[in-house]
């Protein structure tokens, strides 16, 4: 009696366990659709910002396409599409223009001061001279 | 003055006898931990012919204090238009070695010693500088022996280094730098590494003078760039007296001459063409000439001519002070 009594109890006890599920968390898209301008941007590592016209610059970011406004050396010159290599994780940011080749930048995607940035480099002219402009959301 | 110092120790060492014994000991130590490496003489040419084989030799001595076992580095600071990475080969001879001993060009982003995580391009510039250059297209290229070397303590080392550098066709004056070290103690200390410049090297070559030595009325930088790059062009009226020494204002007066024969001139003076100060009579200008010059989207310059002017427009400054305008060819290296 005492068995089948211990047995029962065994029985319960695993009866009782559930597989638990664990949710494993995915990391959100990356979204910068919105007006961008540019807050800093240096030249072969000098800081050009306040010594050139740059505040007028925006590039507006929908779903896929891109608008630019009172362009300044950019890695491109026209409105067109873009994309991440990996919208999860984003380490390029391309730009197709209208009738153009794709280009491509390096990207890096801090947060600063809780304002989100956009960080790109590129060469507008000769490939030895890098630019690297960092571009903010304009509020 | 070191008669004084003598005098001080002669007389502190009369004052205190019993410190007689351990003074040449005391010396003995200080000379032990001393060493050094030094270029004792650098043979190069003054000029060459713009694509020609830049031949130098440097003469070197080694002293060491205790055993070690490293590579030798040697460093070659060149513009960068003549690309010497791709473009140099390094050997040398010594009195502890056999034959010419071969070097390799340092790789990209390989850590000096010493150097806090920093590759030796950067280290030599931070450390060493740039031997007075004055235009930033300059670089630091770093070569390793092939091999290690044991070398024993208070040992003297003769080498001679033999460096090869095959010139770009550009004319231009530049002072070269050379520096060695060995690949245990980098840059750590003065007495692990030794540099000398020469002074000012001349290529006679083709095209625009590239003057890194000698201060310039104007200059544009970046030193190669097109179009569509971001040029800032800085007039130094403290080079040379000019007719704009007590301009209170400058101007840009600008032609650009587009690759298909026409030129364009933005030579009005307005805020979009005055040069800031920067004091001591010193202008500078960053300009996009893209949107200077309000290009279309096939429009293409090919070469820059400009003067610089007073607020009325009727002083004119050009090259060397004159009235030829100062130029600038758009070109990648």
């Amino acid at each position: 009696m005492k068995k089948i009594f211990y047995l029962l109890i065994i029985l319960a006890v695993f009866a009782a366990c559930k597989p638990e599920h664990m949710a494993i968390p995915s990391e959100p898209l990356k979204d910068i659709n919105g007006s961008w301008q540019i807050i800093k941007a240096t030249r072969n590592g000098t800081d050009l910002t306040t010594r050139f016209q740059f505040s007028q610059f925006r590039i507006h970011f929908t779903d896929s396409t891109y608008t630019i406004d009172s362009l300044v050396p950019f890695i491109v010159s026209k409105s067109g599409r873009w994309a991440f290599d990996d919208p999860h994780y984003p380490f390029s940011l391309s730009f197709t223009a209208t009738d153009s080749a794709t280009k491509s930048s390096p990207l890096l995607y801090p947060v600063v001061e809780g304002q989100r940035n956009i960080i790109i480099t590129f060469s507008p002219g000769c490939t030895t001279n890098a630019y690297q402009y960092t571009l903010q959301k304009v509020n | 003055m070191k008669t004084t110092y003598l005098s001080k120790i002669r007389r502190w060492l009369k004052a205190h006898p019993s410190y007689y014994w351990k003074a040449p000991g005391i010396i003995l130590l200080l000379i032990i931990a001393s060493c050094s490496i030094k270029i004792d003489s650098v043979v190069q040419p003054g000029s060459v012919n713009g694509g020609d084989i830049l031949p130098v030799t440097l003469n070197v001595t080694i002293q060491t204090n205790a055993a070690q076992t490293s590579k030798f580095m040697v460093a070659v600071l060149v513009p960068k238009v003549w690309k010497a990475s791709q473009n140099t080969t390094i050997t040398f001879t010594s009195d502890i070695t056999s034959g010419d001993q071969p070097m390799t060009l340092i790789p990209a982003g390989t850590p000096a010693p010493n150097g806090n995580g920093l590759d030796w391009p950067t280290y030599l510039v931070n450390k060493i500088g740039n031997g007075g250059n004055l235009l930033n297209d300059y670089e630091w290229v770093a070569f390793y022996s092939n091999a290690a070397y044991a070398v024993g303590g208070n040992v003297t080392v003769h080498a001679t280094v033999s460096i090869k550098i095959k010139t770009s066709m550009d004319n231009l004056m530049f002072k070269l730098g050379y520096c060695v070290a060995e690949s245990t103690d980098g840059l750590s200390d003065p007495q692990y590494y030794n540099s000398n410049f020469p002074g000012c090297f001349t290529v006679n070559g083709t095209g625009d003078l590239i003057d890194f030595c000698n201060p310039q009325l104007a200059v544009v930088d970046p030193r190669t760039s097109l179009d569509n790059d971001i040029i800032t062009i800085t007039f130094d009226g403290g080079v040379t007296l000019t007719a704009l020494n007590n301009a209170s204002q400058v101007y840009l007066c600008a032609k650009g001459y587009l690759t298909n024969g026409d030129s364009v001139t933005v030579c009005t003076q307005t805020t979009d063409t005055q040069l800031r100060s920067l004091g001591l009579n010193r202008w500078q200008k960053d300009v996009w000439p893209r949107g200077y010059f309000h290009l279309s989207d096939n429009q293409r310059l090919a070469r820059l001519a400009y003067f610089f002017t007073d607020a009325s427009g009727s002083v004119m400054v050009g090259y060397g002070g004159g009235a030829d305008p100062f130029t600038y060819t758009f070109k990648c290296q």
